[in-house]
């Protein structure tokens, strides 16, 4: 049943054209970038590399699909989860505002299991846009640019790292970044759970990963202690893998992190859910 | 006539001696100018505070008076300066007064410091110090001060290529102080500023950079066109 109806959720998530806009959304997005390098990549580069330049010469391709993919993986995994918050947040509020939430908790099916599926459905559907992503930035910007290096800047300097050391770094890195999108989808719906329309759970989702990142970016110390409970802190711990060596503790902790917050969000979400009140 | 010909002696051995650094010079010139062109490969190794790079191969071109012509599959770093400047700041007589320095033993070869010191301000050089292995007419040691790059000290060894004056080993020491990281690109949500100011606090001042060099190919008649840059 839970099978069943998960099925039923993503076919609703695929018939509602705003599930496409993420993915055209990101299909824009990224020709613009890989256009945008194409044209006028090296001064971006050298840009980063200016303060070496005066001392050191960087010879061989920097600007490559790598490289490319890198950048596009650094700007999009900022803006993607509007795009995911778009579809997830309108999961249980959107049934709520249309009426139909009453007939789906008359099926022979427990709340429990219907939250379960809509969380499932919502996790593949995350999933689409991270392979999309995946797909778009690796697959297309080596086929423009071609492979190479990459070389990567950090707080603590610049990460050059060789071409046959890298793809097993994006792979890891999008599963990261998958688990950081899953959990502001998981943020999403837990608050579709609690909203009678669509607008309010995406707005209240991008507000908190807004306020989470500002409080992440601030240098006050009154913060030190929750920092590094916020799941935004860890959203960018996908980078990690660029490093050399890679901290795999630091991400490690992150995944403990963003883990307990899906468990928890779902947690929340299959209590209100249970004692939602449907018929009024 | 005794007084007349010591006085002789004299003005002669002085102006031999005020001749010597420039006549080394001069011989170094020669055997630069014996090489038209060569193609070399490179293995450098790079030690760089705030770069972190694995050991890289790339091939080296190079032709009279100053083309050089880097080619690799992957991203290496090579010092700014240092392949060709000296040489061809020594080549021109007129731009500089050279000074004998002390001896030094550099690596069990007896060497000589001579001072090099630009005629005009205006040059990139500020000020350049050779250390020069009197028999072979090649420089073991450089050190060059320069208007934008700071002081670079190189360290050359040679191998079979000795008589053409061309190293086998060439390890440069570069001055990092001016490295930055430009905070928009580089935000790091985990670090404060406490932790950036640490790091910056731990960093060396100093980097190297250490290229083996091996098959010289030398005065194979390059084309001029290798050193064209293809459009990107």
């Amino acid at each position: 049943m839970l099978f069943k109806n998960t099925y039923n959720e993503f076919i609703k998530i695929v018939s509602k054209p705003r599930s496409y806009l993420g993915l055209g959304a990101l299909t824009v997005l990224i020709g613009l970038i890989i256009f945008a390098m194409k044209a006028d990549g090296e001064s971006m580069v050298s840009f980063v590399t200016a303060s070496f330049e005066q001392t050191l010469s960087f010879n061989g391709k920097l600007v490559n699909g790598n490289l490319i993919a890198f950048i596009i993986l650094q700007m999009l995994v900022v803006h993607i989860p509007l795009l995911i918050a778009l579809v997830t947040g309108d999961l249980i509020s959107g049934e709520a505002a249309m009426g139909t939430i009453r007939m789906l908790a008359s099926k022979p099916i427990s709340r429990t299991q219907i939250v379960l599926s809509k969380f499932t459905a919502g996790a593949i559907y995350t999933l689409v846009i991270t392979l999309w992503l995946g797909i778009l930035s690796l697959l297309v910007s080596h086929l423009v640019f071609g492979t190479g290096d990459l070389m990567v800047l950090n707080s603590d300097g610049l990460v050059i790292l060789p071409e046959a050391d890298i793809l097993w770094r994006f792979g890891l890195a999008f599963c990261v970044a998958y688990l950081s999108l899953l959990t502001v989808a998981t943020l999403s719906i837990c608050l579709s759970a609690f909203a009678e329309n669509s607008i309010g759970p995406i707005v209240a989702t991008m507000a908190i990963i807004i306020i989470f990142t500002i409080i992440g970016s601030l240098d006050v110390t009154v913060f030190d202690t929750i920092k590094p409970y916020l799941f935004t802190t860890h959203m960018a711990s996908w980078r990690s893998f660029f490093e050399d060596p890679v901290p795999f503790d630091d991400i490690i902790n992150s995944i403990v992190i963003l883990l307990t917050h899906i468990v928890l969000l779902v947690g929340i979400t299959l209590f209100k859910f249970n004692r939602k009140d449907i018929t009024s | 006539m005794k007084k007349n010909l010591f006085f002789s002696f004299l003005f002669l051995t002085f102006g031999v001696f005020a001749q010597e650094p420039e006549k080394v010079i001069e011989k170094i010139n020669a055997k630069m100018a014996f090489v038209k062109d060569y193609t070399v490969n490179a293995h450098i190794d790079a030690d760089i505070p705030m770069i972190k790079i694995m050991p890289s191969n790339a091939k080296i071109y190079f032709k009279q008076k100053d083309k050089v012509k880097i080619e690799s599959k992957g991203i290496t770093i090579l010092p700014k300066q240092g392949f060709t400047e000296l040489n061809t700041f020594l080549s021109d007589k007129s731009k500089y007064t050279a000074v004998f320095g002390d001896s030094l033993k550099i690596r069990d070869v007896d060497t000589r410091l001579i001072n090099i010191i630009p005629n005009s301000t205006s040059g990139e050089i500020v000020l350049a110090k050779i250390w020069v292995d009197q028999k072979n007419a090649v420089i073991m040691r450089s050190q060059v001060t320069t208007q934008t790059n700071g002081t670079v000290k190189t360290d050359f060894k040679y191998g079979s290529q000795i008589g053409n004056g061309l190293p086998s080993e060439l390890k440069f020491e570069i001055d990092v102080k001016k490295f930055k990281m430009p905070k928009s690109v580089a935000a790091d949500i985990n670090k404060t500023s406490a932790d950036q100011k640490k790091a910056k606090e731990k960093q060396r001042t100093k980097g190297n950079i250490t290229i083996t060099l091996s098959d010289y190919k030398v005065n194979t008649g390059l084309s001029d066109s290798i050193f064209k840059e293809k459009k990107k």
